[in-house]
């Protein structure tokens, strides 16, 4: 799956010494200055936003009941029904607010499963090298040889597919390419002189990749958790679509698109193509802001 | 270089020997009783039982592992639990077909998408190099089911320019064929445009950037010249590690797209193995998209070697 | 009525067959199951007229030329439009599942390819409703219809030049019954069948079956007959044989399959050229495939994923009435459902008109909580229609002392059955009922959920309490009384035991006569639509279908489509 091509970790600014506490905090600062001046990063929150307000308040604000209210199968947008009808007669635009609950929270728990794993994996792959690395290394090359799409598919199939597992599954792949993206940027830091220091210093293995290395990598990890988030909707939503991701009766978007594409021919492009929109505008959003980060992270 | 190749192609079985074994472990993670799952809920318990037995997917699991690593070893992939014929030429029919899809999204997507790149790399912080980098992040990020059933819509059925399935009648000529892929591959081009475009456009500009570029504009060379001399060949090599990557991962994409165009693929094959637990072809499956990934990043590492004149040196090594 | 007409005939006709005459006499059955009974029985073409004609009426407007067309003929579709000599259909059908194989098949795309080269005893009608000769002419039962004499079309030849004889239709029943067909188990055993000369053979049944006849035609799948030669387990699309109409010429698992006109058919010179099957996995690629002009006709389709198919004046949809439904079963032995009126309560909260406009857009009957669909000829329409009624549910559950229930409800993914769990949600939800609906895979649906291997005994005794399964079209509903009702049936995922029910069954299988018959029926759908141990909201319409470029293509409910009278429109 297209999901495998991260970007390359970002090993700079590289410090020489290990930042104190409050450098830190003044960098977060300048940080988020840098960041609310991007307007990639404000129209990518704005949209997200709007999607987490319609997840958590949609059947409040939403026109109709999009479980309960039943009008008549599969009618042409019009000022009653902004979006059209669904072929059992939902209001689509009421299905389109209430589902972006599952993928919005489906999502980001994934893309966070895969990223801690993946961080401590990879922190200990870089770290220590040697045979564990080798051996990590071939067992994460073996994951990465197949798309993401096909071993998600496979698991689903004999776990069963639910909401959990989708979640599991997704983290679990994800891990792999994480772990690959942190090895690297571990790799760049333990030759500075700011590990050889806590090495002289006699601390342990553990202390110095958790209290030395991570604060250091930090920034790539936030970039990469953000494009995470962006795959893992596209993931899950790809799922839903060859039936063994979310679960009817959901609303969810890619199930949506799954249950009603074959009808777009008949000319029922509506029920259809507001869900796909849905997933495109929260997908683009979040890689908006991945892309700002990741200027910002590089700058 | 030939100490290099050896070395990577043992690294290569190592991973694949890890792959069979990691798709054998998820196929057998729950005991599921494969014959019932090929009859369904209405045949009778004695068929069911026969075709278990038949099978062999009653035998303790260490047997089924080893009979299946053996059988790998020997090229002899089993016959299909489903359809009871060798998985061998099913698979390689379906390659072939997969093949020559990914192919045509390839070749549709690479020469746009390192043109848009450069284009946008030379307008760098212009309103059309964010036009660039915008379309690219958004085609990037929908997935191909979603692309592939617009342009259905669209193209095949709104305006009738081409067939709406990608399986071409018997017997076409090549032209005919690509005539009916050529839907199912733009819808697949579309996403990998966002990736190679972007690719080749921050190559560029680092090269851009870099001070023998500086040094060759200083000269007086035209801009043209500097980039088909110098920053090609350069910029591009990211790029040719992301294609060697993508052939991988299109597989994943493939899957979505021959749904829609009922184009019987790996994609297809996978999926409807992966429905009727039909575990010689999955396994199999898997053991070909593993070797055509590890292909395609092999010889991406070796053009990038060939581009790179410190890249070649250090794989002589 | 012709009283002197009518004796003659009576007096010349078996107790079964006087039985149907009666039944037609007294206008306790249409014109219409007269004729397809009368078919069944063996009566023929001419008797089924006189009769028609001795109670007053016109046999001229027989519907559907019933089991006249034994020979299918191009004339059939010399009243519809000018037809053209030649072309080939190209045709969309689900991939069958495996190799051919006659005997183990078990999926509608197999029997589609296989029933186009092989042919049955009793073929379908050209209305596709009901059976018509086939390779058996003419047949008959003894008195209590224990023994059947099947008289077999002569001149009629292999594909590869033998001759068809007896002794292939013997070998072929042997086979089945070696087999444990599901038609025929406990009907007949590997002797039953015997050779009396070449172009007759006798059955003798295990026990007295009216229905044989269906048993033996294009309603069993399996029972197409093969020749002696051919093994159990070996597969047809290696060994290209057939009496059909249609030679197969290549067969691909991954593409599709190519037939021929077989020039030698008995049934005479067919007006297409071939027919060219191709293998989908899915039905909405099909109905791609067929608005992209690359397919003229579906073997099936459903209503959501076909709607582009109604909307198209230039597609004409084959619907037929059929028996397939879902049962909703609730668990009577323990759990919230275990009292009467809390599933009659449920029961009573369908809104049965309104589903079968949504999920099917009409194209369905309404049910009442019982498996006789109003297709059989002995459905009893006196037994009380149940409709949407929340206040008589919610007064139920008061009665039953439950105020509000919370349950789930288990569906398997499969067609409509995800939204069907919606909409009874949505009705329930109204009277206090509140459902959660859990949509599985089917395997682990069936498995774990409608009839879990563990306990054994008594059968899918682990079932859930609350859940939806799909149920097949049957010729006759012995299967879905026998399997999912009768006490310790192997589907009775209700636990549903009631010795008078089992009696009702017994009496409906032992009648012979079709007034016996719908007297068991009466008996049957009023215990089951009391009890309520599953609901049935509808039993829907199959769905195949063709461009109005072609005519004649006729197709039963079970996959298999004739296009030996079919031709292309000038």
């Amino acid at each position: 799956m297209t999901s495998a091509v991260t970007p390359a970790p970002v090993p700079e600014p590289v410090p020489t010494v290990t930042p104190g506490r409050s450098e830190r905090a003044q960098a977060r600062v300048e940080t988020i200055r840098l960041l609310l001046r991007k307007p990639g990063f404000l129209i990518g929150n704005a949209i997200v936003l709007f999607w987490l307000f319609c997840a958590v308040f949609g059947e409040a604000v939403a026109p109709h009941d999009p479980f309960n209210d039943f009008f008549a199968g599969h009618q042409a947008p019009s000022p009653e029904h902004l979006f059209g009808t669904d072929r059992l007669g939902r209001d689509v635009l009421s299905r389109v607010m209430v589902g972006a609950r599952d993928v919005l929270i489906a999502a980001p728990i994934a893309a966070l499963i895969g990223v801690v794993v993946g961080t401590l994996l990879g922190l200990v792959m870089g770290y220590y090298q040697g045979f564990i690395d080798d051996v990590l290394s071939r067992i994460v090359e073996a994951f990465l040889a197949l798309p993401v799409i096909m071993v998600a598919l496979l698991t689903l199939v004999v776990l069963g597919s639910s909401t959990v597992v989708v979640v599991l599954v997704v983290g679990i792949l994800f891990t792999p390419i994480v772990a690959r993206t942190v090895r690297s940027a571990v790799l760049a830091e333990r030759q500075l002189d700011y590990v050889t220091a806590a090495k002289l210093r006699g601390e342990s293995g553990p202390f110095i990749m958790v209290r030395e290395i991570f604060p250091n990598i930090l920034p790539p990890i936030v970039v990469e958790l953000t494009v995470r988030i962006g795959y893992a909707i596209f993931t899950v939503a790809t799922l839903s679509f060859l039936g063994v991701g979310i679960q009817p009766p959901s609303p969810d978007w890619g199930l949506q698109v799954a249950e009603e594409y074959n009808n777009m021919i008949a000319g029922i492009w509506w029920p259809t193509l507001f869900p796909a929109l849905a997933i495109a505008t929260t997908v683009v959003a979040v890689n908006l802001i991945a892309d700002a980060l990741q200027s910002v992270a590089s700058e | 270089m030939a100490r290099f190749l050896l070395r990577r192609l043992v690294l290569s079985l190592i991973t694949l020997w890890l792959l069979a074994t990691i798709v054998f472990v998820i196929a057998n993670v729950l005991p599921t009783d494969v014959g019932r799952t090929i009859l369904g809920p209405f045949a009778p318990q004695e068929s069911v039982d026969a075709l278990n037995e038949r099978l062999g997917t009653n035998d303790p699991i260490l047997e089924q592992y080893a009979r299946s690593m053996g059988n790998l070893l020997t090229l002899n992939f089993g016959e299909s639990f489903a359809s009871k014929q060798p998985v061998g030429p099913l698979l390689a029919a379906a390659i072939l077909r997969s093949l020559k899809l990914a192919a045509l999204a390839l070749l549709i997507t690479i020469p746009i998408s390192i043109a848009a790149g450069l284009f946008a790399a030379r307008r760098r912080d212009t309103k059309w190099d964010r036009g660039v980098v915008l379309l690219g992040l958004t085609s990037a990020s929908i997935p191909e089911f979603v692309t592939g059933t617009i342009l259905v819509v669209v193209v095949g059925v709104q305006l009738k320019l081409l067939p709406v399935l990608a399986t071409p009648p018997r017997d076409a000529d090549p032209l005919t064929e690509i005539r009916y892929l050529l839907m199912p591959a733009t819808a697949m081009a579309i996403v990998y445009f966002g990736y190679i475009a972007r690719m080749t456009r921050a190559g560029t500009i680092e090269v851009l950037q870099s001070d023998y570029i500086r040094t060759a504009t200083m000269k007086g060379l035209t801009t043209g010249q500097v980039i088909r001399r110098h920053v090609l060949r350069n910029a591009l090599i990211p790029t040719v590690a992301v294609i060697g990557v993508q052939i991988g991962y299109l597989f994943g994409g493939i899957i979505g797209v021959e749904k829609i165009f009922n184009y019987n693929g790996m994609g297809q094959l996978m999926l409807f193995a992966a429905q009727r637990k039909d575990i010689p072809v999955l396994q199999a499956g898997a053991i070909v998209v593993g070797v055509v990934y590890m292909a395609a990043t092999l010889l991406a590492d070796l053009i990038i070697a060939w581009m790179n004149p410190r890249a070649r040196a250090s794989l002589a090594r | 009525m012709d009283q002197l007409r009518f004796d003659r005939i009576r007096r010349a006709a078996s107790p079964l067959e006087l039985d149907l005459v009666e039944s037609f006499a007294q206008g306790r059955i249409t014109r219409r199951q007269f004729i397809n009974r009368g078919v069944v029985l063996g009566l023929s073409m001419p008797t089924i007229a006189a009769v028609i004609a001795a109670c007053g009426q016109t046999p001229a407007a027989t519907p559907g030329a019933t089991g006249a067309s034994a020979a299918p003929s191009a004339s059939d579709g010399a009243s519809a439009p000018p037809a053209t000599e030649g072309g080939v259909i190209r045709v969309a059908i689900q991939r069958p599942a495996g190799p051919l194989d006659p005997v183990g098949m078990q999926d509608l795309g197999s029997y589609g390819i296989v029933a186009q080269s092989f042919e049955f005893l009793c073929t379908l009608n050209s209305a596709g409703d009901d059976i018509a000769p086939g390779l058996a002419e003419s047949w008959e039962p003894n008195e209590d219809g224990s023994v059947w004499t099947f008289k077999l079309r002569s001149g009629v030849k292999w594909q590869d030049g033998s001759d068809f004889t007896a002794e292939d239709v013997v070998a072929t029943m042997a086979r089945l019954a070696a087999a444990g067909n599901a038609g025929l188990k406990g009907v007949i055993d590997e002797q039953s069948a015997v050779v009396t000369d070449p172009t007759t053979v006798t059955f003798n049944l295990l026990s007295p079956n009216g229905n044989f006849p269906y048993l033996v035609s294009v309603f069993n799948a399996q029972s197409v007959i093969t020749p002696v030669a051919m093994e159990s387990g070996m597969t047809s699309d290696e060994v290209k044989n057939g009496t059909g109409a249609w030679k197969l010429d290549s067969y691909d698992q991954a593409t599709g399959a190519t037939f021929s006109r077989n020039e030698a058919w008995w049934g005479g010179r067919t007006p297409l050229d071939g027919v060219e099957f191709t293998f989908f996995d899915e039905i909405g690629p099909m109905v791609t495939a067929y608005q992209g002009g690359q397919i003229d006709a579906i073997v099936q389709f459903d209503v959501l994923s076909g709607e582009a198919l109604f909307n198209d004046p230039n597609f004409s949809i084959i619907a037929t009435r059929t028996a397939l439904h879902r049962q909703i079963w609730m668990r009577v032995d323990t759990g919230q459902f275990a009292d009467k009126r809390v599933r009659q309560a449920l029961a009573y909260t369908f809104d049965r008109e309104a589903m079968v406009q949504q999920l099917f857009r009409g194209r369905a009957d309404i049910g009442n909580d019982h498996v006789i669909a109003p297709i059989y000829p002995y459905f009893d329409e006196s037994v009380p229609q149940r409709n949407r009624d929340v206040e008589r549910a919610k007064a139920l559950l008061a009665e039953a002392g439950v105020p509000s229930l919370n349950a789930v409800l288990h569906a398997g993914e499969l067609l409509e059955i995800p939204d069907l769990a919606v909409l009874i949600k949505s009705g329930a939800a109204e009277a206090g009922i509140n459902l959660e609906v859990a949509v599985e895979s089917l395997d682990t649906f069936y498995g774990a959920q409608w009839c879990p291997g563990e306990p054994a005994e008594p059968p899918c005794s682990g079932a859930a309490e609350l859940g939806i399964v799909d149920y097949g079209h049957r010729a006759t509903p012995d299967v879905y009384l026998n399997a999912a009702l009768k006490s310790n049936g192997i589907w009775n995922s209700s636990q549903y035991m009631n010795p008078e029910f089992d009696a009702a069954f017994a009496e409906f299988q032992a009648a012979v006569g079709v007034d016996a018959q719908k007297a068991a029926c009466k008996k049957i759908q009023t215990i089951l639509n009391e009890d309520v141990p599953i609901g049935v909201p509808y039993f829907y319409n199959y769905l195949a279908g063709n461009s109005n470029q072609f005519t004649g293509v006729y197709s039963s409910a079970l996959g298999q489509m004739f296009f030996s009278s079919a031709s292309k429109v000038a």
